[in-house]
């Protein structure tokens, strides 16, 4: 990944808008990753979030299915 | 901010719909799980085998049928005290499907006679019993409908995790027990809805 990545305009969702996503969604059908620290994600997570933390996400990346819809917090 | 340099990983990396949730967890404002990554689990240190899995998930659904079978019986309000009865009774339902499973994958063993003799009464949440009912004790419907949500999101989170962990049939059975606490939570936060 290049630098100028980080600067390519990022799509976002509400948290609203991940609310009524996820609701009407099976959760195999998209991919939620906490990219926090392992201790906040301990004190609270949304319910079904994959623990993958910023640092480590390259190192992860094939766990992920890169298909599926991802929204990442 | 993290999660904007996440979502340009995983765009970099060729995800095609990537997005970020703005506000982060702060913005969420609704119940989340707790726990470490691999909550629940530690019940059975490492091992993740299905009939351990099935075992434990025997173990949280039976502790949170106790618990709302004996909140129904104390509860007041009318409209709880039904839901309480019919979640105490999908969780009878999922008691056996897990039961099956721990069957099947242990050569025809009840999971009944397997389980550890120290266990207590844990439920869904990793939460024991009677630690639950005496919090509950004198606490208001919604306090205790609340308690109730939030034992249904970690039991939610679990079972996702577990399906992450598991191949074929145990894997979609996971799923599908991930997919019927998803409703409770909405029926529980309906009624809540309601006595707001």
């Amino acid at each position: 990944m290049g630098v100028l990545d980080y600067f390519k305009p990022v799509l976002s969702m509400t948290a609203e808008e991940v609310r009524e996503f996820v609701k009407d969604r099976s959760p195999e059908d998209f991919n939620l990753i906490d990219v926090r620290q392992p201790k906040e994600y301990e004190r609270g997570h949304l319910a079904g979030a994959v623990l993958i933390p910023v640092g480590e996400l390259h190192n992860h990346l094939r766990e992920i299915a890169p298909a599926k819809p991802t929204i990442a917090y | 901010m993290r999660s904007r340099a996440a979502v340009a990983i995983l765009a970099g990396a060729g995800f095609e719909k990537v997005f970020n949730m703005q506000g982060g967890i702060r913005a969420w404002e609704g119940l989340v799980a707790e726990g470490p990554p691999e909550s629940g689990m530690a019940y059975f240190g490492d091992v993740v085998r299905t009939p351990d899995l099935a075992m434990l998930a025997w173990m949280l659904e039976d502790g949170s049928r106790l618990f709302y079978e004996r909140m129904d019986e104390s509860l007041g309000d009318d409209d709880a005290k039904q839901l309480f009865q019919s979640l105490a009774k999908a969780e009878v339902s999922h008691e056996k499907t897990v039961a099956e499973l721990y069957r099947i994958f242990s050569g025809g063993r009840a999971v009944e006679d397997d389980l550890p003799s120290d266990r207590g009464d844990i439920m869904e949440g990793g939460i024991r019993v009677d630690e639950a009912l005496r919090w509950a004790w004198g606490k208001g419907v919604e306090a205790i409908l609340e308690f109730a949500i939030s034992l249904e999101t970690n039991a939610y989170d679990l079972y996702l995790k577990m399906e992450r962990r598991l191949e074929g049939d145990a894997k979609k059975i996971f799923l599908l027990l991930a997919e019927e606490e998803k409703k409770h939570l909405e029926r529980l936060a309906g009624l809540i809805e309601k006595k707001v």
